[in-house]
């Protein structure tokens, strides 16, 4: 018979399956089970009640007196499927009247079932495997990390922070170092830093990756690994700051790292940081730019992190760009569908979840859509071009490179 | 010696918690009753034995799910051990200065229902109604038993008596309309308007049920006590408004069948009582304390 075994649920998960008292209002608002899918199941009313039936049938009071139930490997199979097919954006946080922390009960749910043998998806292995031989996830080898930065004009230095001290450490990330069409995010963010004078280098090919997908996807081992070498990188450099341009590195490095080891610099993101050196006036922007942007809110920035007010407050500054928001926006803002390991094991859920995101933008009249995360610019670019939509994908940082004094 | 330490671990647990139940359970079967409406004893006593049931299949219920929490990530001892562990830790941090906060908690989020206001006034409307009738039943039920029994308190016992007529008669009556108003509104919600986001299935349903099961019943009992004139009932019966207004469709008749509906009554309220722990209405319990363990978690991380 197959025995579930707990032991690798949170004792506060165990106490929020009960705590959830099943009035629904997450199953609206999920991208996925809610909107893309309308299955009761993927969502997060579903989620708890299945689970929370599985450990019952064996650890409830009838187990206890009557022995446990078994429990069909389809059943399993489904439960895993299911909670695979979260992105973990967090809307069901937002709107829980419990307070559920729910990102915590997703990630600790995948723990659960990688435990339990049920995770990750299969489609996740060759990433897996990527992350573990090549400390990247896209099978780029070690030595090609810092290659982004060779396309910089020559007037910009970027030190290699294990050999010169500088204030700033840059944590690039997988997705900025690696995808070509990304390689811009890292190009204008160290452009930025550069132009605001800012003392800033990166860990060069020395940089692992931040291990963020393997913490959503359950495998906390790894991903322990992975924060244990950044660590131990990040006292060799021994910055003030570490900045990222990624919002999954962003959550990884802030809220992950400190429960696997002491991270002693301060941990910002990007848009933090111009946030500071617009006020400062250390980086002015300048140029005008006629147009109507619409901000996407990354999940890990924004329910993840709160940072809400940085990247709308960085548009502002830029000359005759009018802000438009989408009708979902800020805690309440729709997911883009790539987060979770969503894009990997099910894409083209990720793409449905995507379709309704740029519905929202269209509709909001923007010319441009702006974000600040490598994934939900891709996702959301990606879901652009395939529909002929008129809408400009952007990332935030290239708008700030464009309008910043020369 | 593993032997012994498991013993005594759970010794540590169990001792205390039959105490505390065999405790409890004697003061509810030595209390005298003397003003409890009903005319034949052997009413009471029956009532009395399956409150003193329920009241302990709700305690050992409710453990059993502690401890159920306790087979948690990071176990290194026994569950019951765990749980102490955290009894200590609760109490601890209540005593240095965190009870303001957990009773505020308690209060916003837990009571009061603050996001849900936000999401559903409606919801928030009816859920308020429900819960904090039922709090406040119990607070009322607590008083009432305390000064009647304990205290002896004569303004609760005389017929003209104050706390007779604004608690005991007003008060309760209030409440339990409170609950009734609510559980009508998730009915009928669940019933008719069936709004997308309900789901419901049969211990959902259950549980609603048994509450207007009880409350409903409350009223129809009152009623009937009102109607036939049954000693308690029979002067400034306008306090209990709800009771009364039962009653004035009531044949006087009624009063005979009074004391049988006041044992159904009062046996249904005790197997609720029993319920919760296997029930969603466990959410009572559990969310609270979900609420300020995470809080305190949060509070902790920032410290550190």
């Amino acid at each position: 018979m197959k025995k579930l075994d707990i032991s690798k649920l949170d004792v506060l998960s165990l106490i929020r399956y009960d705590a959830c008292t099943r009035c629904g209002e997450c199953t609206v608002t999920c991208p996925t089970g809610g909107e893309a899918q309308e299955d009761e199941l993927v969502t997060p009313r579903g989620k708890i009640l299945r689970l929370r039936e599985l450990h019952r049938a064996q650890y409830g009071l009838k187990a206890k007196l009557f022995g446990p139930k078994e429990i069909p490997q389809d059943q399993l199979t489904e439960l895993s499927r299911r909670a695979y097919e979260c992105t973990i954006c967090g809307q069901c946080k937002t709107v829980c009247p419990a307070h559920l922390d729910t990102i915590e009960m997703w990630e600790n749910m995948r723990e659960f079932l990688v435990h339990n043998g049920l995770g990750p998806m299969p489609e996740h292995d060759q990433l897996i495997k990527s992350i573990e031989n090549y400390d990247n996830p896209w099978m780029q080898p070690r030595t090609q990390r810092s290659r982004w930065a060779r396309r910089l004009e020559n007037d910009i230095k970027v030190k290699d922070a294990l050999k010169e001290k500088c204030e700033v450490l840059y944590f690039v990330g997988c997705t900025a170092a690696y995808d070509p069409n990304i390689k811009e995010m890292a190009l204008n963010t160290a452009r930025i830093l550069s132009k605001a004078k800012v003392d800033f280098g990166t860990l060069g090919n020395e940089e692992g990756c931040c291990g963020s997908t393997l913490l959503r996807t359950g495998l906390i081992d790894n991903a322990r690994k992975m924060a244990e070498k950044n660590i131990e990188m990040f006292e060799r450099a021994a910055p003030s700051i570490i900045v990222t341009s990624c919002a999954g590195c962003y959550k990884t490095i802030r809220q992950d790292y400190p429960k696997m080891g002491k991270v002693q610099p301060k941990v910002m993101h990007i848009t933090e940081m111009v946030n500071e050196l617009l006020d400062s006036g250390k980086l002015v922007l300048d140029k005008r730019m006629e147009q109507k942007v619409t901000f996407h809110d990354p999940c890990h920035l924004g329910r993840h992190n709160g940072l809400y007010d940085e990247p709308r407050r960085i548009l502002r500054h830029v000359p005759g760009l009018e802000l438009v928001e989408m009708e979902r926006n800020r805690s309440e803002s729709r997911c883009c569908g790539a987060g979770g390991g969503v894009k990997t094991a099910f894409p083209d859920l990720a793409q449905k979840i995507s379709d309704i995101r740029i519905d929202d933008a269209e509709k909001s009249g923007a010319d441009m859509l702006t974000t600040s995360c490598p994934f939900c610019y891709q996702s959301l670019k990606t879901t652009i071009e395939a529909r002929g939509s008129k809408l400009k994908m952007t990332d935030l940082m290239e708008l700030v490179a464009s309008a910043c004094k020369d | 010696m593993a032997t012994d330490r498991y013993l005594s671990e759970r010794a540590t647990l169990y001792v205390p918690f039959f105490s505390f139940i065999a405790l409890l359970c004697a003061v509810i079967l030595l209390l005298p009753y003397e003003t409890v409406y009903i005319r034949d004893r052997t009413y009471l006593s029956l009532f009395l034995v399956v409150i003193v049931l329920s009241v302990a299949v709700f305690f050992l219920g409710t453990l059993y799910n502690f401890l159920m929490w306790m087979r948690g990530k990071g176990l290194t001892t026994t569950p019951e051990r765990r749980l102490i562990g955290f009894a200590k830790l609760a109490i601890i941090s209540l005593a240095h200065g965190r009870l303001l906060r957990a009773t505020r908690t308690l209060l916003k989020d837990a009571l009061y229902l603050s996001k849900l206001k936000e999401r559903s006034v409606s919801r928030w409307f009816m859920h308020l109604m429900i819960l904090g009738g039922f709090i406040l039943m119990f607070i009322l039920d607590l008083i009432v038993t305390f000064s009647l029994d304990i205290l002896r308190y004569q303004p609760m016992i005389d017929e003209t008596g104050w706390a007779k007529l604004w608690l005991r008669d007003f008060g309760f009556d209030l409440v339990g309309l409170m609950m009734l108003i609510g559980l009508i509104m998730a009915a009928i919600r669940r019933s008719i308007l069936k709004p997308k986001i309900v789901r419901t299935e049969l211990p959902d349903a259950a549980s609603i049920l048994f509450l207007l099961a009880v409350v409903l019943g409350g009223f129809i009992l009152e009623g009937m006590g009102i109607a036939g004139g049954i000693p308690g009932h029979d002067q400034n019966v306008e306090y209990s408004f709800v009771g009364y207004a039962f009653s004035l469709v009531m044949p006087a008749s009624s009063g005979d069948w009074y004391d049988a509906a006041w044992l159904v009554h009062g046996v249904m309220s005790a197997l609720l009582i029993a319920y919760i722990p296997f029930s969603k209405l466990f959410h009572m319990i559990a969310t609270p304390i979900a609420i300020e363990l995470e809080r305190l978690m949060t509070d902790k991380e920032g410290s550190a």
